[in-house]
């Protein structure tokens, strides 16, 4: 499912990305570490967020490509 | 200066450690944690894609080999301890609620859904079915037309909201737990259709009931525009943590 760093990734597999990333930086039990990034300022949701869309022009170019499997 | 990541609270019964990880136990909790260097954990790190993705899919491995194993309780990316002992502290401290949680997921997995819907179709059908009446007089033709767009416009909306209501209702009805979150815009899906369902729900780890209904549910909407998927499984990210943060 995962590709190589060299390759490059697939919209269907951005779409995963973006599926993780909601889960990983959004979800999950919150604990104060010593070094908890959240609480640093940053809310964790509108990085993730920032980050992707920094990156929206790829995806908007992978959209445009043709599907490698048919979309419902 | 050295560190601990915690990406997650595993069975201390079930849980061995893999590789390149450590278990931290106490009583029935063991805290999976991995060396790092804190210092590489800055925010603009996090807004550093390609470095952001590795961790994030790092996080996301861990939990996936845990979950195979047994229960496991996703931890919020980024937790990091100086110290092994005060991660013991943290079991400690918490030791009520990851219990619980722990007890919750316990033999199941989160199902991800989304409703995507082709907007233009949807409202190109519902017009169609209000079968519009062509008229006479070319002004109030025009002035007819739009107001009848505006109104297939928000037909759509609202049976948009009806469908992600029934259908979030049905699929919670085969699930232990149901979450429902917002839609991601398309500036992140990047996909043609819009996303109008964005719901988590937790099943036993074997059962193919939900993720079959989702199949039935997409080909009963299909010729509305509609279409549903199913993501995962997951480790349970949607169903740990007493609050809603």
């Amino acid at each position: 499912m995962r590709s190589s760093v060299a390759e490059r990734p697939r919209l269907e597999e951005q779409l995963t990305l973006l599926e993780l990333v909601d889960r990983v930086l959004n979800k999950g039990v919150v604990v104060t570490g010593d070094i908890t990034l959240s609480v640093a300022g940053v809310d964790l949701v509108y990085v993730g967020l920032r980050v992707l869309l920094a990156s929206a022009s790829t995806l908007d170019r992978l959209a445009q490509e043709p599907k490698a499997k048919a979309a419902a | 200066m050295s560190g601990w990541y915690v990406f997650g609270v595993a069975d201390a019964g079930l849980a061995v450690e893999l590789e390149g990880l450590r278990l931290v136990r106490a009583g029935q909790l063991a805290a999976v944690v991995a060396p790092v260097d804190p210092d590489e954990f800055t925010e603009e790190q996090l807004n550093d894609r390609p470095w952001l993705e590795e961790k994030v899919l790092a996080h996301e491995d861990v939990l996936s080999r845990y979950l195979r194993e047994g229960p496991v309780v996703p931890l919020r990316f980024g937790a990091i301890y100086r110290q092994l002992d005060e991660v013991v502290e943290l079991l400690g401290e918490r030791r009520d609620e990851l219990t619980e949680d722990l007890e919750r997921v316990r033999g199941r997995v989160e199902l991800g859904v989304k409703g995507w819907v082709d907007r233009g179709r949807l409202e190109e059908t519902l017009a169609r079915k209000r079968a519009m009446s062509p008229t006479s007089a070319p002004g109030r033709a025009y002035l007819e037309r739009r107001q009848a767009e505006r109104d297939v416009a928000a037909e759509a909306s609202a049976l948009l909201a009806d469908v992600a209501r029934s259908v979030h209702a049905r699929l919670a009805e085969l699930a232990v737990a149901a979450v429902a979150n917002r839609p991601q815009p398309p500036e992140l899906t990047g996909r043609a259709e819009q996303m109008f369902l964005n719901t988590a729900y937790l099943v036993p780890a074997a059962d193919e009931a939900l993720r079959r209904e989702v199949g039935t549910l997409d080909e009963q909407h299909r010729e509305l525009g509609l279409s549903f998927e199913t993501t995962g499984p997951w480790p349970p990210y949607n169903f740990v943590g007493r609050e809603e943060p």
